[in-house]
């Protein structure tokens, strides 16, 4: 038994990316086991690099890190020498789940009708089977926030892990209340009028809800006091029961959510995009507000910005003293999460750092930090193996784990790529060869 | 409702008070309008006879419709009517170089049943080149008295329309019981424009562009053959009539410029770009980026009519703390406000005489923008030139108007001190020797009156049920240097609208807006009574024919 | 066909338009790791621009007097990467009222002042394929354009001599087009027989034009001139490259047996997301494809894609190009080819061909760039690290030896026009639906349209 795992395990890393049929059709589903990863080269991101190192898995968990490891002897043990060995990939906001086919509106879930509409839940309409999640997760991105978008109270965002067949077997156990920020910015083809005006409406929607919220979480529960979904979901705020994913973005409005949240009192909150976060950093650093930015790889929010701003923003807030984390805000090329890190590193973050961000930022952010971010004993077992630094795009994902799972390596893109890379037939069907 | 009636209301509401002479053989008028004379002398005042002359101390004398005598000895008729110039100054009329004025808007277009779009019929398309704007002008348009106020006589008027409107045509802004005595010469342009079609060909410059190039070449063509045919026609196929390919015939002999209605660098280089493609003669009319193209225009020999459409100087930010990059983008924003009022020295710099086009500029700011130009190298000589001398001589007229000489026609503005200040007023301009006289209002400058201040101005809020549902948004009236001016708001995130026409009288406020719609201008006319803060009114869309309410409360100013 | 009539407006007075003289430069690139594309990586090379061309490639050049000399040590020198496919720098991108507007040229709606120029500039870019959207059939000629920024005269930005292309477009986008406008093409069977249609009209056409020139007496009438059906024979006759946004396989079958049937030869589908499927047949057709690096599932017709798109065609011997369609990814086209190393491994010289003497050569632009050969243009150019690492840098960006990006002194704000009644703080929050992506540009919606429809 072990040897025949072994083998596979082989081949494997053998045919790297150029997978087989042969590896397809044995390895459709994910396996569960206990696993020995040896002679690798393992970035724990919270305790260094460990050369030739040793992780074990055992029922989901990372059961031990380190040089000298004993491994056990029940383990399918599986040697990564030369590889590389990362902590899964964390894109800190998506649309994963939600949105299948851009341009049809029957293939996606992610607004709801109505401008206040905190009580949706991301991780109810989040579709296990989605083709886009396969795709992410063979790159060794393993979790991601999906996130519902429009309105100034949107819904509730979700953690999840990219792999389960439900939605609870895929929640890593975090949620946050998303709040758009009336933005002073203009949309694509809208005018500063049109959005100033929108801007107005939203912040006195913003404020007219947000004083009924603390009204509602003040008398919730008492006799004769109604039952309103909407305030309900936004007295968890109030009572810092819940996270607020506070999306906001220019420079202006990014200070004046700062003093928003003050006002309000709200300590749980992570302010998401902050595209102009780089104008504001100190500020941002001095409030303790914790960042979730992205994409990098993002035009300038101004004409007359330099053609790098958004580049340079992470680093430019981390290096302030802001705990950032990064995001892809895509759906289906969620799987770019560690171009944009990488980009992020080149224009001032730093390699470490960067990695950071799309780790341990991200899981401390989600108040997940405990299970996920970092390889470490007793976190949950979200991994991958790369043949070299996942930043680079010469680097092949050989390997992934989630919550201790071996991950089928394929995709839909993957098989169409076995199918199609040497076509049967070929130019002319006629002549079939019958040498075969 | 009727768009004409609107329009006849509105136009009464307008009209100001002034003396109509009305041309009649008739020795009798029992209306009391028609002057006693057609001689008129003003003596003893400050003449500018053409840009950069001056006579103090001169007497204009204007008989029948033509200028008899300038300077400082003139023999006075004895049936001349005798002004006292003391303290005025006469100055030559304006001339527009392109506008819409005395024009007026055709009724939109209704959609033809079952468009193909990529072939609508000519009209719909905008290509319209056999048309004169004599079929548009109208004898009650209220441009015509308000630009004639400013000192407007003669105007080149284009048609209102699409890709190729039609023709211009030099109008005189009189008043007179019939077009064709306002239209000093007919088919002076042919005119283009980069305005597409509402969903069909051509939609946007891509196509207009193309359109234009087929059409100049089959004009080309059809000229060639029809001139075959005409010299003789045994044998030949019959060529085909085309009023547009006919219209082109003048541009294409050569004997007709082009006009293009080009505001922005990239649309006067387009302009450029078909003239050196096909040899046209050229003219550019509302211009407003012309420095980075100057040898262009020059080498080309393009007639240019810049537009009076300045920019504001832009506000900075009045606080020591603004940080380095905001002072810097003023700081560049500043340098562009200056190239845009440092174009016309710089033109004239380069040699180039050059008119001016109102077409897109609110009246209230012309003599603002043309004061405004004297601080970047454009004295009150300069522009005068541009006002006269200069777009008569680019539309051939230089040899009837553009200064006040013995025998050439009577328009003269007469002004209460020197015209391009802030301090003075038009007191009365003759058109073709007809006198406009205009009361000087003393003290406050404003033209608003308490009444329409107290009533008006102000934030009103609007909802309005239309086609689509229920509208809401703002109106917000303010007054802007003596001028009501005012802005459209939708909550719906629409963008905002100027208002054009606004008018109050005797407790009916009326104003009209124009939106774009897929390049179609739309007209709503907005009118109703206004008691106290509440505004009942009616919009109507005369393109579509529909009217529907409108209620709008004023905000308390307090609030 | 242009010469059919040429000689009519001779007659006529037709005259010619002047190219604008642009600026053309001297550098010597010293001692830089050289990825020349066509001559493998030359190390600690000297690169020799004299007046906008390559002079000489070697190790010590000597140095001409008052030649800029720029030590490239430990930096790597590419050629100017090629967009095949970019709608920066254009004031329209579609007239899509008619299904087939082959008239239209984005030559006259080229607007030299789009910042987005700079900043493709900023990604090592200096050549772009400035295209017609894809609302309809055969949509309008592009124009090939050499990003020389800084100037306020479209002309300026013209890549002189290149060939002329045009546009076509398969698929959803122009068939909703016809739906939205209730006219044909409404399905993909529409779509072919619109395109035949048009063909054959050409040749109607130029019959008729060439019997009219064939026995010229003095005395006959012209028949009339039609710039549709100008440009339609210009494309039987193979002076324009078609371009064709396409994304299925079927569609793009389907074009390579009208196009056999026309005996056109040349032939490049953008996008075409599906052409892995058909990767034999556009071999053996000669057809190349100019691709995005992964993107996928924006629509139905691309929900079936694979990243490993570029790898499968490079196999299968398809000349085949990475492109940008947004002023977004234009900035680093560099990192989207390097894609092609995660999916399908392709080598380096692979993965840079594809931004380089790829699209040259779908642009009919290969004598003059696309790599670094000596003869050929002065558009280079320079990074910190190989351009394939994700780590790369620009640092500067050279279009005919002139020098339009140097990072060493990018000041930020480079518009060169402001509207002087612009706010200073003008932020625009872009979602990246919001990137100049044609697919999109036809959404717009004409309330004109709307309102009439509903009574």
């Amino acid at each position: 038994m072990r040897s025949t795992k072994l083998l596979l395990t082989i081949l494997v890393l053998v045919l790297g990316s150029t997978l087989s049929f042969a590896q397809n059709d044995i390895m459709r589903q994910a396996r569960a086991d206990k696993f020995a990863l040896t002679n690798a080269t393992i970035y724990t991101v919270t305790n260094g690099v460990i050369e030739n190192g040793t992780i074990v898995i055992s029922n989901g968990i990372i059961e031990a890190v380190g040089a000298n490891v004993t491994i056990p002897t029940d383990a399918i043990v599986i040697d990564y020498e030369g590889q590389e060995i990362y902590p899964g990939m964390i894109d800190s906001g998506t649309q994963l789940g939600l949105v299948e086919i851009g341009s049809i509106a029957e293939a996606q879930d992610i607004r709801e009708f109505g401008d206040i509409t905190p009580q949706m839940e991301a991780l109810t309409a989040v579709n296990p089977n989605s083709e886009a999640i396969p795709v992410t997760r063979v790159s060794g991105v393993t979790t991601v926030i999906t996130r519902p978008s429009g309105g100034v109270f949107p819904g509730t965002a979700a953690t999840i892990n990219l792999f389960g067949y439900t939605p609870d077997q895929m929640f890593a156990g975090s949620k946050g209340l998303v709040i758009n920020f009336p933005s002073s910015g203009r949309r694509w083809r809208q005018t500063q009028e049109e959005a100033d005006r929108a801007r107005e409406r939203a912040l006195k929607t913003l404020n007219e809800t947000w004083d009924k919220a603390e009204l509602y979480a003040e008398i919730e529960g008492t006799d004769g006091a109604r039952y309103y979904p909407e305030m309900e979901a936004l007295a968890r705020v109030v009572k810092g029961e819940m996270k607020a994913y506070i999306e906001v973005n220019a420079a202006k409005d990014i200070l004046s959510a700062i003093e928003w949240v003050q006002e309000k009192g709200l300590t749980d909150v992570v302010f998401t995009g902050v595209a102009e976060g780089w104008r504001v950093a100190d500020e941002l650093a001095d409030a303790g507000i914790p960042v979730i930015t992205g994409p990098v790889q993002s035009v300038p929010t101004r004409r007359s910005d330099a053609f790098d701003a958004a580049y340079k923003n992470p680093s430019v807030m981390q290096k302030a003293g802001v705990k950032v984390a990064l995001r892809t805000n895509d759906t289906e090329n969620s799987r770019n999460l560690p171009y944009h890190a990488g980009f992020a590193a080149a224009y001032g973050m730093g390699r470490e750092e960067a990695l950071k961000a799309i780790t341990i930022n991200a899981a401390e952010i989600m108040g997940l930090e405990d299970q996920l971010g970092s390889i470490e004993v007793g976190k949950k077992a979200n991994l991958f193996v790369a043949t070299g630094d996942p930043f680079e795009t010469s680097t092949q994902i050989l390997e992934v784990f989630i919550d201790g799972y071996q991950i089928p390596m394929t995709s839909r893109q993957i098989e169409l790529y076995n199918e199609f890379l040497d076509r049967v037939p070929g130019l002319n069907k006629n002549p079939v060869s019958t040498d075969q | 409702m009727k768009l004409l009636r609107i329009l006849s209301f509105r136009l009464f509401v307008l009209l100001p008070f002034l003396m109509a002479p009305v041309l009649v053989n008739a020795q009798s008028d029992p209306t009391g309008e028609s002057p006693v004379t057609r001689t008129y002398a003003i003596t003893n005042a400050t003449i500018i006879p053409s840009p950069g002359a001056k006579i103090e101390g001169g007497t204009l004398l204007i008989s029948d419709g033509v200028i008899t005598a300038v300077g400082t000895t003139v023999n006075i008729p004895d049936h001349a009517q005798v002004i006292d110039g003391t303290e005025l100054w006469i100055y030559p009329g304006f001339i527009d170089g392109m506008s819409n004025t005395g024009a007026s808007r055709p009724d939109a277009m209704e959609r033809p049943n079952n468009l193909f779009t990529p072939d609508p019929p000519n009209d719909y398309a905008g290509i319209t080149p056999e048309i004169s704007v004599v079929e548009q002008l109208n004898i009650e348009e209220s441009s015509i008295e308000s630009m004639r106020k400013l000192g407007f006589t003669v105007s080149h008027t284009v048609p209102y329309g699409r890709m190729l409107p039609g023709k211009s045509s030099l109008v005189l802004l009189t008043d007179v019981e019939h077009v064709d005595h306002m239209v000093l010469k007919e088919n002076v342009a042919t005119v283009s424009q980069f305005v597409g079609a509402p969903g069909s060909y051509p939609g946007n410059t891509l196509g207009i562009m193309a359109k234009w190039r087929n059409i100049y070449r089959n004009a080309e063509l059809s000229k060639r053959n029809t001139e075959m045919y005409a010299s003789n026609p045994t044998g030949l196929a019959r060529p085909a009539n085309d009023r547009v390919l006919e219209a082109f015939y003048p541009v294409v002999e050569k004997t007709q410029p082009m006009l293009f209605n080009a505001s922005s660098l990239l649309e006067a280089q387009r302009a450029m770009r078909l003239q050196n493609e096909m040899g046209f003669n050229l003219m550019i009319g509302n211009l407003e980026q012309s420095w980075k193209i100057i040898d262009e225009l020059d080498n080309n020999n393009v007639s240019v009519f810049l537009s009076l459409d300045l920019p504001e100087k832009p506000d900075e930010i009045d606080d020591e703390d603004k940080s380095e990059e905001v002072a810097e983008l003023e700081a560049r924003r500043l340098e562009f406000y200056n190239r845009y009022m440092e174009q016309f020295a710089a033109l004239k710099a380069a040699g180039i005489k050059f008119g001016f086009s109102t077409m897109d500029v609110s009246n209230s700011k012309i003599k603002k923008n043309l004061i405004a130009l004297q601080e970047f190298g454009f004295d009150s000589t300069d522009a005068l030139a541009a006002l006269t001398t200069h777009p008569a001589e680019l539309l051939g007229i230089n040899n009837i108007t553009g200064t006040l000489e013995a025998g050439k026609m009577g328009n003269a503005i007469v002004t209460t001190g020197p015209y391009f200040s802030s301090d003075s007023d038009v007191k009365m301009v003759f058109v073709d020797g007809d006198k406009y006289e205009y009361e000087i209002k003393e003290g406050s400058k404003t033209e608003v009156s308490d009444e329409v201040l107290d009533a008006v101005i102000g934030t009103w809020n609007y909802s309005s049920t239309t086609p689509q549902g229920e509208q809401t948004g703002q109106l917000i009236f303010t007054n802007v240097d003596g001028a009501i001016e005012g802005v459209w708001t939708s909550d719906a995130g629409n963008p905002d609208i100027d208002m054009n026409n606004i008018s109050y009288r005797d407790g009916v406020l009326t104003f009209d807006i124009e939106f774009d719609a897929g390049g179609q201008l739309i007209e709503i006319v907005v009118t109703g009574d206004v008691v106290g803060n509440e505004y009942d009114a009616e919009a109507s869309i005369a393109a579509f024919n529909f009217s529907f309410p409108l209620m709008a409360i004023k905000q308390d100013p307090e609030n | 066909m242009k010469k059919l009539i040429l000689n009519l407006f001779l007659i006529l007075g037709f005259s010619s338009v002047v190219f604008a003289q642009v600026p053309k430069g001297d550098v010597l690139i010293q001692n830089a790791t050289v990825l020349t594309i066509t001559n493998g990586t030359l190390e600690d090379t000297d690169i020799l621009i004299e007046d906008g061309k390559i002079k000489s490639i070697g190790q010590n050049l000597r140095q001409p007097n008052n030649v800029e000399v720029i030590d490239a040590e430990g930096m790597f020198v590419m050629p100017g990467i090629i967009d095949a496919h970019s709608h920066i720098a254009g004031t329209s991108i579609n007239e899509g009222t008619s299904q087939v507007t082959a008239e239209v040229s984005m030559e006259d709606v080229v607007n030299p002042m789009d910042v987005s120029i700079y900043r493709a500039l900023a990604g090592g870019v200096t050549s772009i394929h400035l295209m017609h959207g894809s609302a309809n059939v055969i949509g309008g000629q592009n124009e090939t354009l050499k990003l020389r920024y800084g100037t306020t005269n479209p002309d300026d930005l013209r890549f002189e001599g290149a060939p002329r292309t045009i546009k076509f477009a398969l698929g959803e986008n122009p068939t909703r087009g016809g739906r939205a406008r209730g006219i044909q093409p409404q399905t993909r069977m529409g779509v072919e027989a619109m395109i035949r249609n048009a063909f054959n009209d050409a040749i109607e056409y130029r019959d008729e034009w060439a019997a009219y020139n064939a026995n010229r007496s003095n005395r006959k009438i012209a028949p009339e001139y039609d710039l549709r059906m100008e440009t339609m024979v210009d494309i039987l006759e193979g002076e324009i490259l078609v371009h064709c946004h396409s994304y299925r396989a079927d569609e793009i079958y389907m074009l390579m047996n009208v196009f056999s049937d026309f005996g056109i030869e040349k032939l490049t589908f953008q996008h075409a997301n599906e052409a892995y499927k058909v990767a034999p047949e556009l071999a053996a057709f000669g057809a190349s494809a100019s691709i995005f690096s992964d993107w996928w599932a924006y629509k139905l017709e691309v929900y079936y894609s694979t990243a490993y798109n570029a790898a499968i065609l490079t196999r299968n011997g398809v000349n085949t190009s990475i492109n940008s369609d947004s002023g977004e990814l234009i900035r680093h086209l560099f990192h989207e080819a390097a894609k092609s190393q995660k999916y399908g491994s392709l080598s380096d010289n692979e993965a840079l061909r594809l931004i380089t003497l790829n699209p040259a050569m779908q642009l009919g632009i290969d004598d003059r760039v696309g790599s670094i050969e000596v003869g050929k243009d002065g558009d280079i150019a320079i990074f910190d690290k190989h351009p394939l690492s994700t780590y790369a840098i620009p640092q500067m960006t050279f279009v005919d030896g002139v020098k339009y990006f140097d990072i060493n002194t990018d000041v930020a704000d480079q518009r060169i026009m402001i509207d002087p009644e612009s706010t200073i703080e003008d932020v625009v929050i872009f979602s990246r639906e919001d990137h100049d992506m044609c697919m999109h540009e036809e959404s717009i919606v004409n309330f004109y349209e709307l309102v009439n429809e509903e009574k």
